[in-house]
C-alpha cells in the first residue's frame, strides 16, 4: 500500500510541476487565437471564435437549425445562416495567424538558411579539421588544436563590440554573411572537439586495409569517416542548429535594416513595432515560430536530446 | 642542408596545414581578431566613423570608479546569478531524481521529454512572453491575485522598483529546466546498481539516500550546471534587455547590458571594449579558480565510488 500511495505522491509533484512550467505555452497558443479586440479583459478566457464554434456545434447536435445572430469584433450584429456563421467564425480563429505569418514569412526563410548554411559549414570544416586532427601526424598539430581549443576561454560578452566593429568595417552588415561566417568561426570549434574524439575512436585497422586497398587521403575521408559518423554529424547539426536559431541578440545588432532579419531578432522588432498594439499577431507569431524546432524535435527527439547534452560540454 | 626524409615529413606538414587553413583563417578572423581588438580600443575613445583617441585607462578607471551604475549593475548581476544558481541546483535536481525513482521507463521517458518541450520555443519569444502574458497589467500574474482577492497586491511587476529584480529572477519559474533534468538524469542513471543494493541493505532509503549518496554522485553535474550557470548569468543580459531594459532607474541594470547601451545607444564605442574587458577578467578568474576546484571534485568522487 506505502508504495502505491508514494508513486501517486510522486506523480502528483511531476504533473503539478510540468503543468506550471507549461501554463504561460499553453497560454501563448491560446491568445493566439483570439482577436486583438478581446485583449481587453480575460486574459485567461477562452478565444471567442471558438466558444462561438462550440455553441454553433452543440446547436446542431441539438438539431437547431435556421439563421443565427452573429456579431463581429466590434459587436456590430447580423443575421446569417449557421453554415455561414460557422465559416466565419473559423476564419477569425486565424485571423492573428495570417498576419503573423505574412510577417514571418521573410524571417523563417531567413532563419533556415542563415541555420542551414551555418550547419553545412560547421559539418564541412569541422570534420574535416578533425579529422586531419585526429588521424595524422605532422609538425605543428598539437599547436593547431590548442589555437582551436583556446578561443572557448573567450566568452562572447568580450567579442561581441569588437566583432560588430569587424563585422562593420568589411562592410558585411545586413548581409547574410554578418551571421553565417562568425557563427561558422565559433561554431566548428566544439565541432571539431565532438568530431575529432570520434574520429579517433576508429580503429585503425578500418584505415590500414582501405590504404592497402589503394584508397587516397580524400576517399578514405569519403568512404569510411562520413558513412560511419551520421550519428555524430546529426549530433553536430541539432546542437548547432539550437544555437543559431535561437540566437536573437547578434542578428538584432548585425540588422539595421528589415531584410535579412532571422526570426529570433524579426521577433524583437515585430514586438517593439506598431505590431505591439496587436498582440493577437504576436502571440501567433511565437507560436508559429515555435512549429520549425517542434517538428525538428518530434521528428529527432534522440538526437536531438544527444545534441542538446553533448552542446552543455561547450563550456 | 635538410634531409630528404625531413624535407618529406615538412612537405607533408605543409599540405596539412594549408587544408587547415579555411578553419584557421576564420578563427584568426572572427574570434581572434575581435579578442585583440577587445584590448586595444579599450584603450581609446571613439565613436564609429569619428576620430580615435588614445586615452590610456581611462575607460577602466571611469568605469571602476565614478560611473554610477557599475557598482549596483555588479551586485544585480551577482544576485541573479546567486538565485539562477540555488534554483537550477535545486529544483531539476528533484525532478530528476522523482522521475528517476519511477519504475516503467516508459513513464520516465514521457516525463523527460515533456519538461523538455519548451525548449522549441524560441528564447526571444519565451521573454516576451513574460513580459506580456505575464508581468503585464492584465497578466496572468495579476490576474490570478484578482481571483484570489487580492487585487491590492498586484502592481507593475517589471516597472516597479520593487519587484523588478525579483520579477527577472522568477522568470521561468518553476524552474524545473527540461535541460538540467537530462543531465541530471543521466548523472543518476550512471549511479552503479551494486551502490543502490548496497544502500538498500543498509537501510539507507528516501531522503537519506538522496542526501548521502545521490547527491554526492551527481556532484560533477551539478558543477557541470553550476559552471554553465554561473558564466551565462555574468555575461547574459538578453532577457533584462527585453523584459526591463535595465530599469526602472539602475534596479535591474548588468554590467553586459550596460556595456551594449555604451556601444549601441551612447556610441562610446572604447568604454563598451572596456567593460567587456573588466567582465572577461571575472569570468576568466572564476574559470581558473574552478579548474583549480574541479579537480578536487573529481577527487571526491573517487573517494566515494
Amino acid at each position: 500500500m506505502r508504495p502505491k500511495l508514494a508513486r501517486g505522491v510522486i506523480h502528483g509533484i511531476l504533473l503539478t510541476t510540468l503543468a506550471l512550467t507549461l501554463v504561460p505555452f499553453f497560454f501563448m497558443v491560446n491568445s493566439a487565437l483570439r482577436e486583438s479586440s478581446e485583449f481587453y479583459h480575460g486574459t485567461f478566457a477562452a478565444p471567442r471564435a471558438l466558444r462561438q464554434l462550440g455553441r454553433l456545434g452543440l446547436d446542431a447536435v441539438e438539431g437547431r437549425r435556421g439563421p443565427v445572430v452573429v456579431t463581429d469584433e466590434f459587436d456590430n450584429p447580423r443575421t446569417v445562416p449557421r453554415a455561414e456563421a460557422a465559416r466565419y467564425y473559423a476564419s477569425r480563429l486565424t485571423v492573428g495567424a495570417e498576419l503573423a505569418w505574412d510577417l514571418l514569412r521573410r524571417y523563417i526563410l531567413n532563419s533556415f538558411l542563415v541555420s542551414g548554411l551555418t550547419a553545412l559549414g560547421v559539418c564541412f570544416l569541422g570534420s574535416g579539421t578533425a579529422y586531419l586532427l585526429a588521424r595524422y601526424r605532422f609538425i605543428g598539430r598539437k599547436f593547431v588544436f590548442t589555437f582551436i581549443l583556446a578561443t572557448m576561454i573567450f566568452p562572447g560578452v568580450l567579442t561581441l563590440v569588437p566583432s560588430f566593429l569587424l563585422v562593420k568595417q568589411l562592410g558585411l552588415l545586413n548581409t547574410y554573411g554578418s551571421m553565417i561566417l562568425p557563427y561558422i568561426a565559433g561554431g566548428q570549434v566544439f565541432a571539431i572537439f565532438v568530431f575529432k574524439s570520434f574520429f579517433e575512436g576508429l580503429s585503425e585497422e578500418l584505415f590500414e586495409s582501405a590504404r592497402l586497398d589503394g584508397a587516397g587521403h580524400w576517399s578514405l575521408y569519403w568512404h569510411i569517416i562520413l558513412p560511419l559518423s551520421r550519428p555524430v554529424f546529426s549530433v553536430v547539426t541539432i546542437m548547432n542548429v539550437l544555437g543559431t536559431w535561437n540566437n536573437f541578440l547578434w542578428p538584432y545588432i548585425v540588422n539595421t535594416d528589415d531584410r535579412h532579419h532571422v526570426v529570433a531578432s524579426g521577433l524583437y522588432t515585430m514586438a517593439s513595432s506598431t505590431m505591439s498594439s496587436n498582440p493577437s499577431t504576436l502571440y501567433a507569431a511565437w507560436t508559429i515560430s515555435s512549429i520549425p524546432l517542434l517538428v525538428l524535435f518530434v521528428y529527432a527527439t534522440k538526437p536531438f536530446i544527444r545534441g542538446l547534452t553533448s552542446g552543455a560540454l561547450r563550456a | 642542408m635538410i634531409s630528404a626524409p625531413t624535407r618529406a615529413r615538412l612537405r607533408f606538414a605543409a599540405g596539412c596545414h594549408v587544408l587547415l587553413l579555411p578553419s584557421m583563417v576564420l578563427l584568426l578572423t572572427f574570434v581572434y581578431l575581435p579578442v585583440a581588438w577587445a584590448f586595444v580600443k579599450s584603450l581609446y575613445r571613439f565613436e564609429i566613423g569619428g576620430q580615435a583617441e588614445f586615452i590610456g585607462l581611462q575607460n577602466y578607471i571611469e568605469y571602476l570608479t565614478i560611473d554610477p551604475p557599475t557598482w549596483p549593475s555588479m551586485l544585480n548581476m551577482f544576485l541573479l546569478t546567486a538565485f539562477a544558481v540555488l534554483t537550477r541546483l535545486t529544483v531539476p535536481l528533484v525532478v530528476a531524481k522523482l522521475i528517476h525513482s519511477l519504475p516503467a521507463e516508459r513513464t520516465r521517458y514521457l516525463y523527460r521529454v515533456g519538461f523538455l518541450v519548451p525548449i522549441v520555443v524560441p528564447g526571444i519569444a519565451v521573454q516576451l512572453l513574460w513580459s506580456r502574458l505575464i508581468y503585464s497589467d492584465y497578466g496572468m500574474l495579476s490576474e490570478t491575485l484578482r481571483f484570489f482577492g487580492l487585487g491590492d497586491w498586484t502592481r507593475g511587476w517589471l516597472s516597479d522598483p520593487h519587484t523588478a529584480l525579483a520579477a527577472l529572477m522568477f522568470m521561468g519559474f518553476p524552474f524545473a529546466g527540461g535541460f538540467e533534468i537530462l543531465v541530471y538524469y543521466a548523472g543518476l542513471s550512471a549511479i552503479p546498481e551494486s551502490v543502490n543494493e548496497a544502500a538498500a541493505l543498509e537501510g539507507c532509503t528516501g531522503i537519506r539516500k538522496f542526501f548521502r549518496i545521490d547527491v554526492p554522485l551527481v556532484l560533477s553535474q551539478l558543477k557541470l550546471i553550476l559552471v554553465l550557470t554561473v558564466i551565462g548569468g555574468f555575461q547574459g543580459f538578453e532577457g533584462i534587455f527585453v523584459l526591463s531594459q535595465g530599469g526602472p532607474g539602475f534596479r535591474t541594470m548588468v554590467p553586459g547590458l550596460w556595456m551594449y547601451y555604451n556601444a549601441f545607444s551612447y556610441q562610446r564605442m572604447g568604454y563598451a571594449c572596456a567593460i567587456g574587458v573588466v567582465l572577461f577578467a571575472i569570468i576568466f578568474s572564476l574559470t581558473l579558480f574552478n579548474l583549480r576546484y574541479f579537480r578536487s571534485a573529481e577527487e571526491i568522487q573517487g573517494h566515494t565510488s
